[in-house]
């Protein structure tokens, strides 16, 4: 038991542990993730079987990934323990008045040493003729923090990962969505420009909780998601919708999204086909040629549908701002209207707070572990001594101090 | 005018490291200081460059592929000042003037011409996330550059007294990578989840981040505990290189993921 425990804990272990999180991401990288099963048989002929089965088409969710994050989290859970048992036990200074000098100096250079570790800032304790010079005590505990706060990182990472709920949704401006706990997402308006004509995806929503708590009309755009409750409305992608009113004598009239080919016909028979709108289109010397648009702006936008009525079906093209009579209606082709797609987020708040202070601790670990280093150095009348572990900073300046006075 | 300093900051850089390999060669003291006046002039040049092109761009220069390569270049180059004249370290220079300028001249086989920031860039976070990202990676290119350093004098004597600063320099400049890489990945994060609703996605560019970070934390456990000093560090640091060339470009234009709007269609493809 004593013997797995003392693995479990070990740096070897560790090592381990991160050379296999470095193999499987790798392979996640070089292998596309997440795609439906044809995707790999099309793609890797050859290897899509050993794929599949190894379920490395889906590699960071694996049972072999988790279980070797969840092995580090235990391995760094023991290791923290025992480093921080370590620390508490140690006392340097108090050790290092009771220890002896290594590198015997005549008083002029040891003068020379105290001097620099007095510019250094340190503390001084002393006994009789000895002295140890200490700062950066806290830096001790670098190593303990780093450990913790990737441990911490690891847990809140992966419970942020997987308590969200994210729903991707599109609503036309003026409308709303309604989620399954009666939340309600209302769309004020959207546009892909800002003023100045600049790109700037842009939505006004209104989300309206259950207890009919409401965030107010809110801007949502890219990098700006607008929040309520446990709900994140993120500004995701855009559509264009053509859209055509129907008028019938009576000035009657009904409004339509057109968003795959729809029949607007009141008796099956006569009515107009509409094939689809298209963002633009060129003009050829044979006639009119079509074009989709790549850059997904309908800075021209055309109708394509077919008008059928007793006579027959006919082919036609329509402008934002035509009409046509077809039987006892008109048809007026209005300007194509721009919509958003939404993601919805709906976690909860603490997960991210509490993700946020464990990567804190983190940094603030490292910044410790590399920028704070312990200075313990034990001068008597005969030398010196660095006592402190992880001084080869500090040996190299003192070093240095000596050689310059030599030169 | 833009052109005359990207240019004119390659040619000097290329100048100055020539002058500084037969300064070198030759041990003519005068040619070694030459050198380095022509490196600071190129220094200069490159950053002139930099300032006008964010001015001219009306943001900071760090949009994309080409903009990163040239700030990646800089923060070679301001991390080697530092070190020339800070801490008066000569011995990092010879291979550091290289990496400067071999990552300057990748960036020349890039298109040049200044974009509109696109939506998902305009964030607070974009210069705090890039920015460290660049000088994280120069400091481990710059490790890697006293990684060789190390290995040659090596392989002449063992013995010589300036292996023990190289060797504690790789250290401090692979932590200090670290850490600015650490950071990189936490802002990074940060705006994922405000762009993406995700704080990681898996996206090639964040996996590779976080290998490049995996096998330097690694690198930094075993040195802490004494297990990994020395010409294994040297060669660490060295072998550690390509890596983080992966990270910056091979991601970028081999595996499409998220970060795909980093590279603008290069040349070279």
């Amino acid at each position: 038991m004593k013997k797995i425990n003392t693995f479990l804990r070990s740096m070897t272990f560790g090592v381990i542990l991160l050379g296999l999180i470095i193999l499987f991401s790798v392979a996640g990288s070089v292998i596309p993730q997440n795609n439906e099963v044809m995707y790999y048989v099309r793609s890797y002929p050859s290897y899509y079987q050993v794929i599949l089965t190894l379920g490395l088409n889906r590699i960071f969710t694996s049972w072999y990934f988790v279980v070797t994050v969840i092995l580090l989290c235990i391995n760094l859970t023991l290791c923290s323990i025992v480093r921080f048992r370590r620390i508490n036990e140690e006392d340097l200074v108090e050790t290092a008045l009771q220890g002896k000098e290594t590198v015997e100096l005549d008083p002029e250079s040891l003068d020379k040493v105290r001097l620099e570790l007095v510019r250094m800032r340190c503390h001084t304790r002393q006994t009789g003729d000895r002295t140890v010079y200490y700062k950066n005590g806290f830096g001790r505990y670098g190593t303990f923090i780093t450990h913790l706060g990737i441990l911490f990182t690891v847990v809140f990472f992966a419970l942020g990962m997987s308590l969200p709920k994210i729903t991707d949704q599109t609503c036309m401006p003026k409308e709303s969505l309604v989620l399954e706990d009666g939340t309600e997402i209302y769309v004020d308006t959207f546009s892909i420009t800002d003023s100045t004509g600049r790109l700037d995806y842009k939505s006004v929503v209104n989300i309206i909780l259950p207890n009919e708590k409401e965030s107010g009309l809110t801007e949502v755009s890219v990098n700006h998601p607008a929040s309520a409750g446990q709900y994140k409305v993120y500004q995701q992608t855009y559509g264009t919708i053509g859209r055509i009113t129907v008028r019938d004598k009576k000035n009657h009239q009904d409004t339509f999204n057109i968003e795959s080919q729809d029949f607007l016909s009141s008796d099956g028979k006569t009515g107009i086909l509409i094939d689809n709108l298209y963002p633009g289109f060129t003009e050829t010397e044979e006639g009119m040629q079509l074009i989709t648009s790549t850059s997904g702006r309908y800075e021209n936008p055309v109708y394509v549908f077919v008008v059928i009525n007793e006579t027959g079906q006919e082919a036609m093209l329509a402008f934002p701002g035509d009409s046509i009579d077809v039987g006892d209606y008109t048809y007026y082709f209005e300007d194509p209207v721009e919509y958003p797609g939404l993601r919805i987020k709906k976690s909860p708040a603490y997960i991210n707070l509490f993700l946020l202070i464990a990567v804190l601790v983190l940094v603030f670990g490292l910044a410790v572990t590399f920028l704070w280093i312990p200075v313990v150095v034990l001068v008597t009348p005969a030398g010196y001594r660095i006592c402190s572990q992880k001084a080869e900073g500090l040996e190299l300046r003192l070093k240095s101090v000596l050689k310059k006075e030599k030169e | 005018m833009l052109d005359v300093f990207f240019f004119g900051g390659i040619g000097l850089y290329f100048l100055g490291m020539v002058l500084r390999f037969f300064g070198q060669v030759w041990k003519k003291d005068g040619l070694t200081k030459a050198s380095w006046m022509i490196f600071m002039a190129g220094f200069a040049a490159h950053t002139v460059y930099l300032v006008m092109r964010g001015i001219q761009a009306g943001r900071v220069p760090m949009a994309n592929q080409f903009e990163f390569a040239v700030m990646f270049s800089w923060g070679i180059s301001v991390i080697l000042v530092f070190l020339h004249y800070r801490l008066g370290l000569e011995w990092i220079t010879t291979v550091a003037m290289i990496m400067a300028w071999a990552i300057y001249l990748y960036a020349a086989l890039l298109p040049r011409e200044i974009h509109e920031l696109m939506p998902a860039l305009r964030s607070v976070w974009f210069v705090s996330h890039i920015g460290s990202a660049a000088f994280a990676y120069a400091s481990f290119m710059l490790a890697g550059a006293s990684g060789i350093r190390y290995i040659l004098i090596h392989k002449k004597d063992k013995e010589d007294e300036r292996l023990p600063e190289i060797d504690y320099f790789i250290y401090r400049l692979i932590a200090i990578g670290l850490l600015l890489l650490t950071v990189t990945i936490v802002i990074g994060a940060i705006w994922a989840e405000e762009a993406w609703s995700s704080f990681w996605t898996w996206d090639p560019k964040e996996v590779w981040a976080l290998i490049t970070w995996i096998l330097y934390a690694i690198c930094l456990h075993l040195r802490l505990s004494r297990k990994m000093t020395g010409v294994k560090m040297a060669w660490f640091a060295v072998i550690a290189v390509p890596v983080v060339l992966f990270t910056f470009i091979g991601v970028n234009t081999i595996i499409p993921g998220l970060h795909s709007y980093g590279v603008v269609l290069s040349r070279l493809m």
